[in-house]
């Protein structure tokens, strides 16, 4: 088992204090949803776990397994376990899908013990199966003229290859249709097991119906501000993120404040 | 105009040592005698007149230890001509070449041989002997090379391969000179590479003449590995009469010091040149590539395109010179030339320049010095891919269009190799 903690977090971007004490734990096994409107700090807190040049942690620490990973670089904390799905994935031209995910794969093995190209190769066709993708997307550029969809389905792909111990997923969900929403639960919902732990972002209740969380954060105004189980998740999509800040009483503008 | 050998008797010994031609040996003393009022040639932006270029060995026959070759990455081709400094130790292949006429000498045996065709063509119609000083040294102290004439009407289907490996485990000059002529309706595919063995510091001038008789096509491909300890003048001329075509597909990998001069004089109406160009500057070395094509035919088509990558205090200048003369209706000049920074010690530069005196024509261009996307570094990094790894995945990117428009398989998988093996060297040092 292997712990995620994320303490006391205050991060900004261009000299703006986005996110102001984050405090988070979470184990593998379990998946943890954070909701919160659009501007409130969630995808900072996910560039900041995975080490964004442009997210300066001021404040506060996380520890995998009890080790600070905020000096580490970016591809060390993906080596030591850390996978983020990203909202807005690079696209790299001239280099292969399959290529990178194995290069990505052997990266975390010893040089002398590479994984083979066949096995390499069965394995991705099942797992691309399981994504309903088509062979073809294995051949084609990293994202590179990919479909908002593809690439959402892509992300999943590489998490499903690489086996992380912590998985965040920053809006996963956002311009899926119902079955892709449906294609992608299914291949989260696959890696869940005891060595794998998720933080999954969102904005809408929708996916959690498909990865039922174990726990659920709402995060409003660069903090968590309230935690519960499923129903909390349910609770928002029918009373809004309005209702839940003024119960708090919480001074906290909207942006996309709607009913 | 009469020569006097008595006053040159390096010359006169020389020539006697290798037994050439009086002519040849004529244009070597034209060539020394053209010397004092030559300058160096003018390539925009590239400072290179202070690099100890210009050729100072006394010229003299010399032979090298064929043991050299052993740790050298040389690819056993089909078809393959291997020369070490001076000496032809390798050729292999070539009699299906010969049974269609084609011939391929070294330099001594092509004057022995075919004396009036080397007269023909050698610096007669690409390029003229005293064109500038390089040109004249270059003459004067020529003592290696190739000349391969293809006759008319032969398609030669496999490609030769050439390597010419540079001896500076001794301190002598290389003055290396290759002539490519291939004569109407036919086809030729070359693949030449470049290298060195040894560490002394040496100079190198080295002119390859492309001749591309009346609808002839040929695929010039080149893959220069000079050392670090060379400096190197580099000139490559196409010369394209009427309807031919030179697919040029050169990779710039040198780690010392070159003036790469590339030229096509698109002579005959419909001629058309398609040069790409791939560098990447390592260390402290300067490459500066000056691209030029002239189109003087009618409907001619020249196109550059040229990608570099520049890492730690290293130089690359691209200049992309289109240059339309005056009558030359309907001609096309197009040019892309981009340098990607991978340290913000490195210089780099890509300089169009679009010459038009006819306005019948189409032209355009497009250049840039850029950065690597930290966007990209960061989500292959996210991955767990090593930041030295992530940098050649995104150069690998940003060379591709280049590379795929490279019309021969081959050489595309070649290049790749090369260039992944000078990244890795060249990193060592970021
Ligand atoms: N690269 C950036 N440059 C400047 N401001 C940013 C940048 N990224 C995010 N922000 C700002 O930080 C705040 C939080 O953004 P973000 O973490 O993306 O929110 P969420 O993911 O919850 O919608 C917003 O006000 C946003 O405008
Ligand atoms: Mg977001």
């Amino acid at each position: 088992m292997s712990t995620l903690e994320i303490k006391d977090l205050h991060v900004s971007i261009e000299g703006k204090n986005i996110l102001k004490g984050v405090n988070l734990t979470m184990k593998t096994g379990e998946i943890h949803a954070i909701m919160g409107p659009n501007g409130t700090g969630k995808s900072t807190l996910s560039e900041a776990i995975m080490g964004h040049p442009a997210y300066k942690v001021t404040q506060g620490e996380v520890l995998l397994n009890g080790e600070n990973i905020l000096g580490l670089p970016v591809d060390e904390r993906a080596r030591a376990g850390l996978f983020l799905a990203m909202q807005y994935p690079a696209e790299i031209p001239g280099v292969t899908n399959a290529e990178f995910i194995r290069g990505a794969i052997n990266a975390r093995r010893p040089e002398d013990d590479a994984l083979s190209i066949r096995s390499f190769l069965k394995q991705l066709d099942e797992t691309m199966s399981v994504l309903d993708m088509t062979e073809e997307m294995a051949d084609r550029y990293l994202n590179e003229g990919f479909s908002g969809g593809e690439k959402k389905r892509n992300e999943i792909l590489q998490l499903m290859m690489i086996k992380p111990k912590f998985a965040i997923l920053d809006e996963i969900d956002s311009g899926l249709d119902i079955d892709a929403l449906k294609v992608v639960s299914r291949g989260v919902n696959k890696m869940r097991g005891p060595e794998f732990g998720s933080l999954i972002i969102t904005h809408y209740q929708r996916l959690l119906n498909y990865i039922v969380p174990d726990v659920v954060h709402v995060m409003m105004g660069g903090r968590i501000v309230k935690q519960g189980g499923p129903e909390l998740a349910k609770r928002l999509e029918d009373e809004g993120y309005a209702g839940l800040r003024d119960e708090l009483g919480l001074d906290i503008k909207l942006v996309d404040e709607d009913a | 105009m009469t020569v006097e050998f008595e006053n040159y008797p390096e010359i006169k010994s020389y020539a006697k040592s290798v037994t050439e031609p009086k002519w040849f040996t004529d244009i070597r003393v034209k060539a020394l005698e053209s010397q004092p009022k030559l300058e160096l040639p003018n390539f925009e932006k590239i400072r290179y007149h202070r690099w100890p270029i210009q050729l100072k060995e006394k010229l003299k026959k010399v032979s090298s230890n064929a043991e050299l070759l052993d740790d050298l990455p040389i690819e056993d081709a089909k078809h393959l001509v291997v020369q070490l400094g001076q000496d032809t130790l390798q050729k292999s292949g070539l009699t299906t070449f010969e049974e269609q006429g084609v011939v391929i000498c070294d330099w001594q045996e092509a004057l022995e041989k075919h004396s009036g065709l080397v007269q023909k063509y050698f610096m007669q119609k690409a390029i003229k002997f005293d064109e500038d000083l390089l040109t004249a040294q270059h003459v004067a102290n020529l003592t290696s090379g190739l000349f391969i004439y293809v006759p008319k009407n032969t398609v030669v289907k496999e490609p030769l391969t050439t390597y010419f490996v540079q001896d500076s485990t001794q301190k002598n000059d290389y003055v290396h000179h290759v002539i490519l002529v291939v004569d109407s309706n036919s086809e030729f595919s070359y693949l030449e590479n470049l290298m060195t063995v040894g560490s002394e510091k040496t100079t190198a001038n080295i002119i390859v003449e492309v001749i591309a008789q009346a609808d002839s096509h040929i695929k010039f491909a080149s893959v220069d590995r000079l050392g670090a300890n060379t400096t190197t003048y580099l000139n490559r001329r196409g010369y394209l009469e009427r309807n031919s075509k030179i697919d040029w597909s050169m990779g710039m990998m040198n780690d010392g010091n070159i003036v790469g001069d590339f030229d096509s004089d698109l002579v005959g109406d419909g001629a058309h040149s398609e040069v790409k160009v791939v560098a990447i500057s390592t260390g402290k070395q300067v490459q500066g590539i000056d691209t030029r094509v002239t189109n003087i035919g009618r409907h001619t088509i020249g196109h550059i395109l040229q990608h570099g990558v520049i890492l730690s205090r290293s130089t690359l200048t691209f200049n992309g010179i289109g240059h339309i003369i005056k009558g030359a209706k309907g001609a096309d000049a197009q040019q892309e030339s981009r340098v990607l920074m991978l340290s913000t010690k490195a210089k780099g530069d890509a300089n169009p320049i679009l010459l038009i005196d006819d306005n019948d024509v189409t032209a355009g261009h497009a250049a840039s010095v850029g950065r690597v996307n930290q966007e990209q570094l960061y989500y292959l990094m996210s991955r767990g891919l090593p930041k030295k790894v992530a940098e050649r995945l995104v150069i690998r990117g940003f060379l591709g269009p280049v590379l795929a428009a490279i019309p021969s398989k081959v050489i595309e998988e070649q290049l790749k190799v090369t260039i992944e093996r000078k990244l890795v060297d060249g990193q060592k040092d970021e």
